[in-house]
């Protein structure tokens, strides 16, 4: 409680405790005594106002007895006397130093978390720019060694040639892939309503020379139309698919690709559509499940199934970015089904076909 | 018929500018002029300084990163010099990032090759570069229009 001058004429324990001092040391302080130049001026217009009978609520930074600052919400309302003469307030103190905390750790948090992006994009530039080219001399003049020396060596340089062909090869995959993951986090999507039997035909169509020559199978029921980004997605459905037909045991890979959609339970989860990649290849270890979507992990030696260990973890990063979730349930020697989910997002469906209507 | 095509490569790697020799070696009736970066390429064009008697060439074949001026302000400055900007101009970078590509069209560039790491793609996309380029299409003449 503070009178006209605004001095403390009561102060509570709990206002003790804030300001780190007892409540009766507090009696005849002025209200600015407690606070910074800052606070000192939004305090005196707010005596103003008060005057004018104006009940406020301010965040102040209050200095505790120790030389510490507080957060905490100044509540004031405004007390007259019978004759309508201003003669103080009754302010209310709440400490609110844990949410300043929490809100500057998350203005810090964001701060960062743009600097990374940049940095991702910078490295994006620099992969593109920078490091293919020393490789592509690298693997070109190599490879040059290997055709106009081929044989006129002994077997062993032939060797030698060899690997470091092969090694510049795997570093330019590495590098495309590592591209592709930053792409999808830094480039802004482009998001409209897309027919997924489209997408799934044009990742098909890259996929082409694969399914010829692994003799696969591939069926799908019929897919729904989803708001997303068409590049992106045409890269998942892609990379799934390659992966079926990448990991497949003694007989020729058979793929079914289906879609439906799940009501969601009403609350925590909406309606989505949840899409499912299923093969008859070697599958995958439970205890594999989760650490396959993680970037660089493989499960194979690379004689056995070759790959950078990025194609998941470029999967899951453009579910995620589509607000989806991804996952695999797989018993090992009876293949994978493979299962991501797609927002159903009702609103934009509508404007873009308005859109689509008018254009 | 046959008079000789007269192609100005920018390109600041040697390496890059003798696998080009390499893959057009068998070509015939081609002239190949190398300068190592962007301002040389300008002067080339112009005519000026140690280029006084430089020919005009009948294609660019242009890398994007390179001293001086990168391949981009190259394109821009021949694209926007009326006497320049009927030379067709293909890039040949290192680089397939879709700015790169983007922008290089945006400037009117006439083709974008992305150079193939591996050797074999290497020599056949740079065949297909010359049995199109010089063998199907028709290049502006070397005279100044």
């Amino acid at each position: 409680m503070i009178d006209a001058d605004s001095r403390t004429t009561f102060a509570n324990c709990k206002m003790g405790e804030i300001l780190g001092r007892q409540p009766d040391e507090m009696l005849g302080m002025h209200l600015f005594e407690f606070m910074d130049e800052d606070g000192r001026k939004i305090a005196e217009d707010n005596l103003e106002r008060r005057r004018q009978g104006i009940s406020e609520q301010h965040e102040f930074k209050f200095q505790r007895k120790d030389g510490a600052f507080v957060w905490a919400l100044l509540g004031t309302n405004p007390i007259h006397d019978d004759n309508g003469a201003y003669c103080g307030a009754l302010a209310m103190v709440t400490d609110i130093t844990e949410r300043k905390r929490t809100e500057a750790a998350l203005a810090h948090y964001a701060t960062e978390l743009e600097q990374s992006n940049q940095d991702l994009e910078q490295f994006a530039y620099v992969a593109s720019h920078d490091l293919q080219e020393p490789l592509r001399m690298v693997a070109s003049y190599v490879q040059l060694l290997a055709r106009q020396y081929q044989g006129k060596l002994d077997a062993e340089a032939d060797q030698y040639i060899g690997y470091a062909v092969d090694g510049a090869k795997r570093m330019q995959r590495l590098i495309q892939d590592l591209l592709t993951l930053s792409r999808i986090s830094t480039r802004p999507q482009t998001m409209r309503n897309i027919d997924c039997e489209t997408v799934l035909a044009e990742a098909l169509k890259n996929l082409q020379i694969v399914i010829e020559d692994s003799g696969a199978s591939l069926t799908h029921a019929p897919l729904p139309v989803v708001y997303a980004d068409q590049g992106q997605l045409v890269q998942l459905f892609q990379n799934l698919i390659g992966n079926a037909l990448k990991f497949h045991g003694d007989t020729p890979p058979q793929v079914h690709i289906e879609a439906e959609l799940e009501p969601g339970d009403g609350a925590v989860e909406p309606p989505h559509w949840l899409f499912r990649i299923s093969d008859n290849g070697i599958g995958i270890d439970p205890q594999y499940f989760d650490r396959i979507f993680e970037i660089f992990q493989r499960l194979h030696n690379r004689d056995e199934y070759s790959g950078t260990g990025i194609g998941l973890a470029i999967c899951r990063r453009i579910v995620e970015r589509h607000g989806g979730h991804i996952g695999v349930i797989s018993t090992p020697g009876h293949g994978a089904t493979f299962f991501f989910t797609l927002p159903v997002n009702v609103t934009n469906a509508l404007n873009d076909c308005d859109s689509d209507r008018r254009g | 018929m046959h008079s000789t095509t007269v192609i100005l490569i920018v390109e600041d790697n040697p390496g890059d500018v003798n696998l080009l020799r390499r893959a057009l070696s068998g070509v015939r009736s081609v002239s190949l002029f190398v300068v190592n970066d962007g301002a040389a390429a300008i002067e080339f064009l112009r005519h000026e300084g140690e280029y006084g008697g430089a020919p005009r060439p009948n294609l660019l074949l242009l890398d994007l990163s390179l001293p001086k001026m990168d391949g981009h302000q190259v394109l821009a400055v021949v694209k926007g010099d009326p006497s320049l900007k009927s030379i067709p101009v293909v890039i040949l970078s290192g680089s397939n990032a879709p700015n790169d590509i983007s922008r290089a069209y945006a400037l009117n560039a006439n083709c974008y090759i992305a150079k193939p790491i591996d050797l074999d793609d290497y020599d056949r996309v740079i065949k297909a570069f010359e049995q199109f380029w010089l063998q199907i299409a028709q290049l502006p003449g070397s005279e100044t229009e």
